[in-house]
């Protein structure tokens, strides 16, 4: 009888069994390794004709992603509420439940993550500048789609806002709120040394307001108990000094950056007597010390890392600038007073007008969403329809010329009154027409982060202002260079 | 000569079969080594002499990144400085207390295993969580640390607050994660053969005398395996960076590692030519450096001589 080998004899044997196992396995880890398919539905070209609160009918319901970087419960829940809404008045579309901060806190990263798969939202509010994004070809231009729209027009923004989300020509965002900037200050800190505390007695210039300054300043030792205003920004918060450095330059006739011609000013003369002032004001009044302010007290507008409560807040600090959003988010912590006021931004020796910050929620649509045309619908009705729900969760105030001029946030109402908040209200809008363009840069994060290095750098001694300033320009107009040229 | 250059060729049946069950076997390591391992490693290569922002193609441009990194980055100094600080105090620091405390943990006392266990346990905490716990001992005004330095009536610093203590500072809590070498140390001090202890007892060695002429000598080759890990794991060191400094490296730049300078750029800038560029060079001085290591080696390791070679 011939002798056949193991494996002939039974097909599945231990080996063949083990072998086919282990290809199997491998084809397996490759067939995941293998790119999915690719959606064969080209994106939607936006059409201009389609009136945006009106958009095309659809044969089936249309649904569409929204996303936000983060921000609270209540500001999350409000976009549910909103879309709801939108929906009542457009049946074929289900705007889907707002993804807040799907990614934790590096929503930048996901976004651009999902751009570059080619799996975006089809909508979402962003909290780096859109010329960033539109530099690196991650957003949809809005233009053709703005000019027939029904709030969106051009000529419906604040120019100085609007700035932000153009680059080269284009526009990229909406600036659906723009939280403008002004010094907020503690009326009653003012009326215990006898300081006059209404809004036409806060000191015009920066001199005056350096002496105003000092009355309040309180050492213990190496311990700041108490300060009047720390220039130009809160203590260790560079970020935050290098955002707010934009008007401090503004009002000293300067700028940071000239966006028409597209090159970087931050080593201007006017800067550098900027932050030189700073220097001179922190030596006369904060022993030139930035760690001992630091350690001394919370100087920011909310609690802290290490659980300390807001020095302004607290009474300890009789100044400070901040924005919009801070008419509401103050009452978050404990408020040992009731009476404050808002004042502009006082004017550098070499300026001659006053002017300010804002911050935006900037609405866009990524590149390679694929309704765009329903998607920007739904934007146009949120800045100022759908702002009146987003304003009463959180009141962020609204950039477009078109919204109701008359809201005014809850809280302020009931801490401080009808009258004094519409005032309130009224000065923040109109410091919207005084904004200074800022967050126009194709590079904007990489700036933000070279001037807060230079700022850090010039209050902690590290280097002069016109080192600092000097270096953070050489490298700022190198990465903007670069970005330009590719 | 064709079938010593082919084996393959010569072999039977049955062991080329095996052989292929062998590979089969390697294939899963083998396809996730080369596409998790060797494709990302040659892609960073190629992309540091790309212009790559994520959504749009790379595009060439040749040694443009690299001359950044020498010539343009004003962020390359401090950050390379911090690294080399951080790891020229931290390896040695954390090389000599682990091996203090194995020598300690060697020895024969009630409930070591117990002792073992809880040296060991700090590195199991996620580094974030361990982290935050630091920020909070660490404050300066009512951190339990500086309560404890004040009691005494000592000058306290402001730690993560002071761009000339915040390093210092990471050394320190660098040294919450000793455990795992300790681990390490203490399975090479229990290979030390006991009889040569005990003929340097007998030939009237002090403690001192056994720990340098006996143990360390003996322990040379875990010394520079812990040497290798550690001097990588610190050129390397990113979490508690970024969560103490953020990625600008606060407080003045004084927490900016090399690895959160080239996290910055990837994922804050969308720079990734650039990052790549960046880790290109991390790993080319990493290389270096533990080839050095390696080199020096041949002084200070002792390595057992085979009388009949």
């Amino acid at each position: 009888m011939a002798s056949y080998p193991q494996s002939r004899r039974n097909p599945v044997s231990r080996r063949n069994f083990l072998r086919l196992a282990g290809m199997a396995g491998g084809g397996a880890l490759l067939a995941s390794c293998a790119p999915k398919a690719t959606p064969t539905q080209k994106p939607t070209e936006p059409a201009v004709e389609a009136a945006p609160t009106e958009p095309p009918p659809a044969q089936e319901k249309l649904s569409l992603s929204f996303w936000t970087p983060g921000g609270s419960d209540v500001f999350c829940k409000g976009f549910g509420t909103i879309a709801e809404e939108y929906e009542k008045l457009t049946p074929n579309i289900d705007i889907g439940e707002a993804q807040c901060n799907p990614s934790g806190e590096n929503f930048n990263e996901m976004l651009m993550a999902n751009i570059a798969a080619a799996t975006p939202p089809d909508t979402t509010i962003i909290w780096t500048s859109p010329a960033a994004f539109a530099a690196r070809g991650a957003l949809e231009a809005l233009d053709d789609l703005m000019a027939v729209s029904k709030y969106s027009q051009l000529e419906n923004w604040p120019a100085g806002v609007l700035a932000s989300c153009q680059y080269r020509g284009k526009t990229y965002g909406l600036p659906a709120t723009a939280g403008t900037y002004a010094i907020f200050y503690n009326q009653e800190m003012f009326e215990a040394k006898g300081i006059p505390s209404d809004r036409e007695s806060f000191p015009k210039t920066w001199d005056e307001m350096r002496r105003l300054s000092k009355e309040f300043v309180k050492w213990d030792g190496d311990v700041l108990q108490s300060a009047g205003y720390i220039p130009w920004g809160i203590p260790g918060d560079t970020f935050s000094s290098a955002v707010e450095f934009a008007f401090w330059s503004a009002v000293n006739g300067s700028q940071l950056f000239d966006a028409k011609n597209l090159k970087y000013t931050i080593d201007s003369e006017q800067n550098i007597y900027t932050m030189q002032y700073a220097l001179d004001w922190w030596d006369e009044q904060y022993k030139g010390d930035l760690t001992k302010v630091r350690t001394s007290a919370n100087w920011g507008g909310y609690s802290d890392g290490e659980g300390r409560p807001p020095a302004f807040q607290e009474n300890k600090l009789a100044m400070q600038t901040n924005g919009y959003w801070f008419t509401t988010d103050m009452y978050a912590v404990e408020m040992k007073f009731e009476r404050w006021d808002v004042a502009s931004v006082p004017v550098g020796p070499n300026g001659k007008k006053t002017a300010s910050g804002y911050w935006p929620n900037w609405l866009v649509i990524p590149k390679g969403t694929k309704h765009v045309t329903e998607a920007f619908a739904y934007l146009d009705y949120m800045t100022v329809d759908g702002i009146k729900i987003w304003y009463n969760n959180i009141p962020d105030l609204p950039a477009n010329k078109k919204t109701d001029p008359n809201l005014v946030p809850k809280t302020v109402v009931e801490k401080r009154g009808q009258e004094l908040a519409a005032s309130i209200n009224t000065f923040f809008h109109q410091q919207l027409d005084v904004a200074t363009p800022m967050w126009d840069s194709p590079v904007q994060d990489f700036f933000l982060d070279q001037l807060s290095r230079a700022i850090e750098q010039i209050l902690g001694r590290a280097a002069s202002p016109k080192d600092a300033l000097g270096e953070a320009q050489k490298a700022c107009q190198a990465e903007l260079d670069k970005v330009l040229s590719s | 000569m064709l079938a010593r250059n082919l084996p393959w060729l010569t072999m039977s049946k049955l062991k080329r079969r095996e052989a292929v069950a062998g590979y089969v076997f390697i294939l899963p390591w083998l396809i996730s080594l080369l596409v998790f391992t060797l494709y990302p490693i040659i892609t960073t290569l190629y992309l540091s002499f790309t212009n790559y922002t994520v959504v749009q193609p790379p595009v060439w441009v040749g040694l443009e990144n690299y001359q950044t990194i020498f010539f343009n980055d004003p962020s390359i100094k401090p950050s390379v400085y911090n690294s080399v600080y951080y790891t020229l105090l931290s390896v040695p620091v954390g090389l000599i207390l682990s091996l203090l405390l194995a020598l300690v943990l060697n020895m024969r006392a009630t409930g070591i295993g117990v002792y073992r266990t809880l040296f060991y346990l700090p590195s199991l905490v996620p580094p974030v969580a361990a982290t935050i716990v630091f920020t909070v001992l660490f404050e300066a005004r009512s951190g339990l640390i500086n309560s404890f330095i004040r009691s005494f009536g000592l000058p306290a610093p402001a730690w993560f607050a002071d761009p000339n203590w915040s390093k210092p500072g990471l050394v320190i809590m660098s040294l919450w994660g000793i455990g795992a070498q300790t681990l390490i140390f203490l399975a090479g001090l229990q290979d030390i053969p006991k009889s040569l202890l005990e003929a340097a007892e007998i030939d009237g060695a002090n403690g001192a005398q056994k720990l340098w002429y006996i143990t360390l000598p003996l322990l040379s080759n875990v010394i520079l395996f812990n040497l290798v890990m550690n001097v990588i794991g610190s050129f390397q060191v990113f979490t508690q960076a970024v969560v103490i400094g953020g990625t600008t490296g606060n407080p003045m730049e004084s927490t900016l590692m090399f690895m959160v300078h080239i996290y910055r750029n990837a994922f804050r800038y969308f720079k990734m030519g650039y990052a790549s560029a960046l880790s290109v060079l991390l790993f080319v001085v990493v290389m270096v450096v533990t080839l050095l290591i390696f080199r020096s080696a041949r002084l200070w390791v002792f390595a057992e001589k085979d009388e009949n070679a």
